[in-house]
């Protein structure tokens, strides 16, 4: 269906792509593995037409290709889902489907709400197609896409990191449904950082490093070890943190009591130790995310008691909870995590700027500059100049970055929301190593995870929550991802 | 050499204007020139600097050509009253609290700021007119000071020259070297994260329309000294300039970029613009419609 050869691509003097091959049969679903930076969205931004390749063929189809037009592109079939999405936020789930699809001048809102509704619905889902992008969760805006993409004659669909927003049943749900696509000769390309994944959904898998194909491989004759060793040359078994360490020489206690959950009228109440890490699982909307906004003031003074070793603490927004040493890393980093178009040395001085400042309030650029450097270098960030802006790094060096903001502080509190999203294998050990560091000098934990391997790779204990409440709370020993599944969709 | 040229575009339009006014009238680079054209622009300097700030954060006033016509006002009534410090100070402080409305509005109530300081701008006319009866109002007691500062020179430099520069240089300051420059900067770049940060989104916002609302009668304090007038119905659209010479300036209506230096330069851009026009005796009508083509020309280059 598609052959791309020694497809090259540069950025002024940067080589994105320096010669890639890539082969995708019709009926095939086709995995794409590399580190950030290895060149996977470069090529798929060229194969979908948003980019023209500085040399190389493409055929697709039978016919070569050569086209720098994502218009085009979608009219030959073939559709690419980003990771950040392309809707508009203001529109309703309708008008976003049909979107740029000419249907005559004048449009026909039933007729075109009904069919919207039915497109959701053959891929698996439920929507409401007249409420707005923006009103949507997440992961039901990521379906929106793939509705869109699907509501033209796709031949080759590209998915760029799918199941980062999803919850576990919607990514059953999208593997079910690229699974009938493949039976109906669509070709999927499927980019996931998560190796369970690419094992469970693909046929094949193309390895990308620095630009170049390393291999492309028969799924059923390849294993994690030797993926993940061609992507970075590195063993899996390194990529969490040592956990043999007893947890013995803390004592100190958070207890939360009555927290405010998405669901109206009921409330939490769970205990955080010292030096623990404390994983938070659960399905997409299970009020993970809110667990951790509610606790950082994000919703106003909550009706909540917290209550530090016994003594009560009250925090009623962000800065009350920053003043206490709590920091937190969200969920969307390119939304509420940093602030893209602000240097380095800006994002991480943010939230602690009295700290380099005068106390008329002038910053000291010589003493900003020395803590800056510190972070950057304990963090180990990979950056050009202190003074690019945050948008210039790669994912993973962007949330050492959101984390350094934090280090700045006397943190006693770190909430994290989903610690390694859109961050690559590489940077995810060394974040990894970051957290587990923080929890051994006492700081407490919280992290929310979708991953599930992440999530008991890190955790030393897990609560899973299900509608807002608390399900369970399982210890270290006792993990199994099924047992955490059952507590997370309630069927025990 | 392009990212260089990018850098210091505002610089080399404003430096291209200036050869070719030189070139086209020999009485453009001339002392006496000069400082006109620096006081008759020290007073949209002010406003633009202002303006400046709420831009930063995302935001625009529109009610401080309005500030600047109430002030003057205000001062020419007030100098029949009371001391010339106290009156100085009487209107500055109504500034202050005009802006601290509009900011309470976008800040607190949020309202969006276009909406907030359009009903602003039309109270304050409003009140303009209503204190002045719609007529214009002569200085009574203290004409010599506040012509001093609309008119009087220092070293040959124009006093309302010096004030325009000296605000600029501590504003440029705060921005730069200061928290609260920091957050002005941060809030306009993307608010949500700056809350998370722990910072006060609402205390910022609110405090870069006191500061526009500030300086507004400050330029309004300079406007009645150029004729020792208070006029009720002058300064209609300055705000529309101030935004243009932001804009020449570089910044980005959607916030968090933007330049003190530049917006200088944006105001002095078209300062010489409307000055050489004047000099090379180009109708009013004919001003505009050039203006206009050159501010588009300024931006477009911008871009590149």
């Amino acid at each position: 269906m598609l052959q791309a050869n020694e497809i090259k691509k540069f950025f002024g003097g940067v080589k994105a792509l320096k010669g890639v091959d890539l082969h995708v049969e019709a009926g095939e679903i086709h995995g794409l593995l590399g580190e950030n930076g290895a060149g996977k969205s470069t090529l798929m931004k060229v194969i979908s037409g948003a980019h023209a390749a500085d040399s190389g063929t493409m055929v697709f189809n039978g016919e070569t290709i050569v086209h720098n037009n994502p218009h085009i592109a979608r009219q030959r079939g073939i559709s690419i889902i980003y990771q950040e999405f392309s809707l508009v936020p203001e529109l309703s789930v309708t008008e976003n489907i049909f979107l740029g699809q000419a249907r005559g001048s004048w449009i026909n809102r039933k007729q075109l709400d009904k069919e919207a509704a039915e497109l959701i619905s053959s891929i698996g889902f439920e929507i409401n197609v007249s409420k707005k992008i923006r009103e949507l969760s997440v992961a039901n805006q990521q379906i929106v896409e793939i509705a869109k993409a699907l509501s033209q004659k796709v031949k080759l669909l590209i998915l760029d990191e799918p199941s980062a927003v999803l919850g576990t049943q919607e990514v059953k749900k999208l593997f079910t449904l690229l699974r009938k696509l493949k039976t109906e000769g669509v070709a999927v390309i499927y980019i996931s950082h998560h190796l369970e994944e690419l094992f469970e959904l693909t046929d094949r898998i193309t390895v990308l490093k620095d630009g170049s194909t390393v291999s492309t491989i028969a799924t059923k004759d390849t294993n994690k070890d030797q993926l993940v060793s061609l992507m970075v040359g590195r063993e899996l078994s390194q990529m969490y943190p040592d956990k043999t360490q007893s947890l013995g020489e803390f004592s100190g206690t958070i207890k939360i009591e009555n927290l405010a959950t998405v669901k109206k009228g009921e409330s939490l109440s769970f205990e955080l130790h010292e030096g623990e890490i404390l994983g938070i699982g659960g399905l997409v909307g299970s009020g993970r995310t809110e667990v951790l906004e509610s606790l950082f003031g994000l919703h106003g003074k909550a009706p909540s008691t917290i209550r530090i070793n016994g003594k009560p603490l009250l925090i009623g927004s962000p800065r009350d909870a920053i003043r206490k040493g709590w920091g937190m890393v969200p969920e969307d980093r390119k939304k509420f995590g940093g602030l893209l178009n602000l240097s380095l040395r800006e994002n991480i001085s943010m939230a602690n700027l009295s700290r380099s400042a005068n106390r008329w309030g002038f910053i000291d650029g010589k003493k900003e500059l020395e803590i800056v450097n510190d972070l950057m270098k304990r963090l180990q960030v990979k950056f050009g100049n202190i003074n690019d802006p945050l948008l210039s790094l790669s994912g993973g060096n962007q949330q050492k970055v959101v984390l350094a903001k934090w280090l700045n502080l006397d943190l006693k509190v770190l909430l994290i929301d989903e610690p390694t999203r859109g961050v690559d294998v590489g940077a995810r050990a060394e974040i990894y190593q970051i957290i587990q560091q923080l929890a051994n000098q006492g700081v407490y934990i919280l992290m929310v995870s979708s991953d599930m391997e992440e999530l008991m790779g890190m955790s030393d204990r897990i609560l899973v929550l299900k509608n807002g409440q608390l399900q369970g709370s399982i210890d270290r020993k006792d993990f199994n991802e099924e047992t955490i599944l059952r507590l997370a969709i309630g069927a025990n | 050499m392009r990212e260089k040229l990018l850098k210091y575009n505002t610089l080399i339009i404003f430096l291209l204007l200036l050869v070719i006014s030189s070139i086209v009238s020999p009485s453009f680079l001339t002392g006496e020139n000069i400082s006109n054209l620096l006081r008759q622009n020290a007073p949209i300097g002010l406003v633009s600097l202002g303006m400046l700030l709420v831009i930063l954060t995302a935001g625009i006033d529109l009610s401080v050509g309005s500030v600047v016509a109430f002030a003057g006002v205000a001062f020419a009534l007030l100098s029949y009253e009371v001391y010339f410090s106290a009156g100085f100070l009487l209107v500055l402080l109504s500034g202050i609290i005009i802006g601290a409305l509009s900011g309470y509005l976008v800040a607190y109530q949020r309202i969006a700021s276009f909406i907030a300081t359009l009903a602003l701008m039309t109270i304050v006319r409003g009140a303009g007119f209503l204190l002045s009866k719609g007529a214009p109002i002569t200085v009574g007691n203290h004409s010599s000071a506040i012509l001093y500062l609309g008119t009087g020179t220092i070293l040959g430099i124009p006093v309302s020259a010096i004030l325009l520069f000296a605000i600029f240089a501590i504003v440029y300051v705060i921005l730069r070297y200061h928290v609260f420059g920091r957050h002005v900067i941060a809030v306009g770049s993307n608010e949500e994260a700056v809350r998370l940060s722990g910072i006060s989104v609402e205390r910022t916002k609110f405090m870069v329309y006191v500061l526009a609302g500030f300086l507004a009668s400050l330029a309004g304090l300079l406007t009645v000294g150029r004729t020792g007038v208070g006029t009720p119905n002058i300064g209609v659209g300055l705000e529309l300039d101030a935004i243009a010479a932001v804009v020449i300036g570089g910044a980005s209506l959607a916030g968090g970029k933007g330049s003190v230096l530049n917006t200088l330069l944006g105001v002095l851009i078209l300062g010489m613009i409307g000055n050489i026009m004047n000099l090379l005796d180009i109708t009013i009508y004919m001003q505009q419609l050039i203006k206009g083509v050159i501010i588009i020309l300024a931006v477009i280059f911008q871009k590149k």
